[in-house]
């Protein structure tokens, strides 16, 4: 139970606290530039990639003791857990990376525990100046542009992908543009074992956001000031559409309620799925290597909201989070100089082109994204989709509501997968919710 | 068992090396209670030290943390988090999942143990007598102890997966196995899982236990014509009291304690039917960053723990009183 957790994280308060003490880290820099001085970088794990990130690290290396004399050291994390422990630990004892790679999700509570340096007009002319990123990715910086801590450092936004060669075969012309329209096509598209659409209901991390479109194009952000909008009728309307793929519109496999992401790309890799949405460029590895290597593209998702036949009023076109991972420095570090000279290495245009070319997600470098773009015509799409991106809220409370959201999904996957999902239920459950979003936003008003 | 108390045994110790005879030894004799039980205690600095370190102070904390708002905007200055008093406590158990993770745990720990038991009494009797090959079987018999919980998890996540090993053979046999990971059958998994994987260890404590009944008093029985069932209900099963009141407290304890297996095989957020509470703590912890609340659901719940622990502590204390009662 607990008391082993418990004791995990009091004994990680205890050794915190008293590492502290001994802390320190390497000051020094002698000459005239950083040399003797070794930067800590934490960053995610490239778990399809890992020779490839090997080299990476090591050309980065070379490239920044290059520019600064200063050397790097990395140390990667492979789940979102060990990650938030190794913030949790480093926030409490104020000894750590220089550097971390967050999500951009994740922002928001890493602004809010105060442990990140804040980027004023001196930090950011230090990496390049604000205007060196595509602009929708620097929206999940901070709350606004006067207190902003990440560095936008790669970009993954969520697409649709759809399977050219089904499509021409139901004379169908192209991707859709509303919801509606995306539903009439799959229903075309589905016969016998093959569906128009796959879904990953049983995913960790996918079901919020499609609440979270549906709800903006429906026109509620969800958290709009101090309010959280949980109970508004949008969403409980945006369950209804998400679970009706699959209960009354009959486009989805019913075994999708036991799917995660993986396994939903894997059906449409296979050929059994004609589309699937809210997936990304990482994708193209799995299916570049499948039966369907030379009939799918990417569109960005219908920004018209089921049962809409246009925006409704006060509506967002928002299909994609912001979505990719940010650079933040520690408060705490003592080389936060050399930390910033290390964002402005690897968010430079060359170093993005790089990193996107090797790993397969799309530059945060306005520049490095135009070259891309030039360069491969499948990935015009995502960028497309991904300069239309639009923010979560950025507040605090995210992580709650975020977590509540994905909950609703999981408690109805019974009911999905016998084909119909009680309204009571979700209303319930959403107004549950609505109590501890509420409660959640209070708590980040009261401590900003 | 011969256990012989550190406190008995030493006068050869502390007394002179070749001590022979006369007024002196007695007088060492008489001298020696106090003057013995004082002289080993320092030896205890280092284990009372690890002790404070690895338990006390963590404890401390913990019940600490579980007063005051500890959260993600006051982490980096947790030393000054504001003190809730009973907040955490009477949200925890008023608006979260705490009671229904309790009853969770304490029904799913139950039944596990229940089951585990008669399949490990059953194994230890089955591998207790000679026959060829028996050393192999009492191998095959440890595997699913040995597993780590985390490879037992995802091997199960994978074999009751809606086309997984599970739901193929029940198919061959014209049964249509359902989800197994999701929605109301999730519970009954995770019981028969944990199951499957906790047995051997009844197994282990009872074969044990089985050895140590002497070979003379097996002899005796013989002698005395006792049918195999006579032995096993009037002289085999009494034996294996000790031995199985100590498994079925251990084991409780341990499926009350089981993160790793839920977690592996439903993620988090839990379906609400699995949502024991490891995982109910886990999430308020490291998903919501409510490290104060998480706190307070913990010491509530090591309350709960310390029901069986308590059970555990006075079976110990009437082992050694026993030895005691023995050498008196």
């Amino acid at each position: 139970m607990s008391a082993r957790k418990l004791v995990a994280v009091a004994g990680a308060l205890t050794v915190a606290v008293s590492l502290a003490a001994c802390g320190g880290g390497s000051s020094g820099g002698g000459g005239g530039g950083h040399a003797g001085q070794t930067l800590q970088v934490y960053l995610s794990r490239q778990a399809s990639y890992p020779n490839e990130q090997q080299q990476w690290m090591q050309h980065v290396k070379d490239e920044f003791t290059k520019k600064t004399g200063a050397s790097v050291e990395f140390e990667t994390y492979s789940s979102a857990t060990e990650e938030q422990q190794k913030i949790q630990t480093s926030v409490v004892s104020g000894q750590g990376p220089d550097i971390y790679e967050i999500g951009t999700t994740f922002t928001p509570t890493a602004y809010s525990s105060g442990a990140f340096l804040k980027l004023g007009d001196e930090q950011w002319n230090a990496v390049g100046g604000r205007d060196r990123f595509v602009p929708s990715t620097l929206a999940m910086s901070g709350p606004d542009e006067a207190d902003q801590i990440a560095v936008p450092f790669s970009s993954l936004p969520f697409v649709l992908v759809y399977n050219t060669q089904m499509f021409t075969a139901a004379g169908i012309g192209g991707p859709p543009s509303t919801w509606d329209e995306l539903v009439a096509d799959a229903k075309k598209l589905t016969h016998g074992d093959t569906f128009g659409l796959a879904m990953d209901y049983k995913d960790p991390f996918s079901p919020w956001k499609y609440v979270w479109m549906f709800a903006q194009q429906y026109g509620n952000p969800l958290v709009q000031g101090t309010t959280a909008r949980i109970d508004d009728p949008t969403v409980a309307r945006a369950y209804d559409a998400y679970f009706g793929f699959l209960t009354e519109d009959r486009i989805v496999n019913p075994d999708a309620a036991n799917w995660a992401s993986a396994d939903a790309t894997a059906n449409f890799a296979s050929g059994k799925s004609a589309m699937f949405a809210m997936t990304s460029a990482s994708v193209i590895p799995t299916l570049a290597k499948s039966p369907v290597a030379n009939s799918y593209a990417f569109a960005p998702m219908p920004t018209v909201p089921p049962g809409e036949s246009a925006l409704p009023a006060g509506g967002v076109p928002a299909t994609t989070i912001v979505s990719g991972q940010n650079l933040v420095v520690a408060s705490y570090s003592t080389q936060q100089d050399l930390a910033l000279q290390y964002v402005e290495l690897v968010t430079s245009e060359a170093e993005q082109q790089h990193f996107s070319e090797v790993f397969g997600v799309l530059p945060t470098n306005a520049a490095a994204a135009d070259a891309i773009a030039s360069g491969k015509a499948q990935y015009a799409p995502v960028l497309e989709a991904g300069k239309q991106a639009k923010p979560t809220p950025f507040t605090g409370a995210w992580s709650e509501i975020q977590l509540g959201l994905t909950n609703i999904t999981v408690q109805s996957l019974a009911g999905l997968s016998a084909g119909s999902v009680p309204p009571d239920q979700v209303q319930r459950q959403l107004a549950d919710l609505q109590k501890t979003a509420q409660a959640a936003v209070d708590k980040a008003a009261a401590a900003r | 068992m011969s256990l012989t108390s550190p406190a008995e045994r030493p006068p050869t110790a502390t007394g002179p090396a070749g001590d022979v005879g006369g007024p002196a030894r007695v007088g060492t004799r008489r001298a020696g209670p106090t003057r013995r039980r004082q002289g080993p205690l320092w030896l205890m600095t280092p284990g009372g030290a690890l002790l404070l370190v690895v338990v006390v102070v963590p404890f401390v904390l913990a019940l600490w943390m579980s007063v005051t708002d500890l959260d993600q905007y006051t982490l980096r200055q947790w030393a000054g988090a504001p003190f809730l008093g009973l907040g955490n406590y009477v949200e925890a158990f008023t608006s979260g999942p705490l009671l229904h993770s309790v009853w969770l745990s304490v029904a799913f720990s139950v039944l596990t143990t229940v089951l585990t038991l008669p399949l490990g009494i059953a194994a230890a009797f089955a591998a207790h007598d000679r026959f060829r090959g028996r050393g192999l079987v009492r191998s095959v018999f440890l595997i699913p102890y040995v597993l780590p919980t985390f490879v037992v998890g995802t091997v199960w996540r994978i074999a009751l997966g809606p086309d997984g090993a599970v739901n193929t053979v029940l198919g061959s046999v014209g049964i249509d196995g359902g989800n197994w990971l999701i929605g109301g059958r999730t519970f009954w998994t995770l019981v028969l899982v944990d199951t499957w994987a906790a047995w051997p260890f009844v197994y282990l404590l009872c074969l044990a236990g089985l050895q140590s009944i002497g070979r003379e008093v097996h002899e005796a029985v013989a002698v005395d014509g006792a049918s195999w069932w006579q032995k096993t209900v009037h002289i085999v099963l009494p034996s294996l009291r000790g031995p199985l009141l100590l498994a079925v407290i251990i084991a409780t304890l341990h499926h009350l304690n089981n993160f790793t297996l839920p977690f592996v095989l439903f993620g988090s957020p839990a379906p609400d039917e699995v949502n024991v509470l490891p995982i109910a703590i886990y999430s308020t912890s490291f998903q919501t960053f409510r490290f104060g609340l998480a706190a307070a659901m913990s010491v509530a719940s090591l309350v709960l723990v310390l029901i069986p622990l308590l059970f555990y502590l006075r079976a110990v204390r009437l082992d050694t009183g026993l030895e005691k009662g023995a050498q008196a």
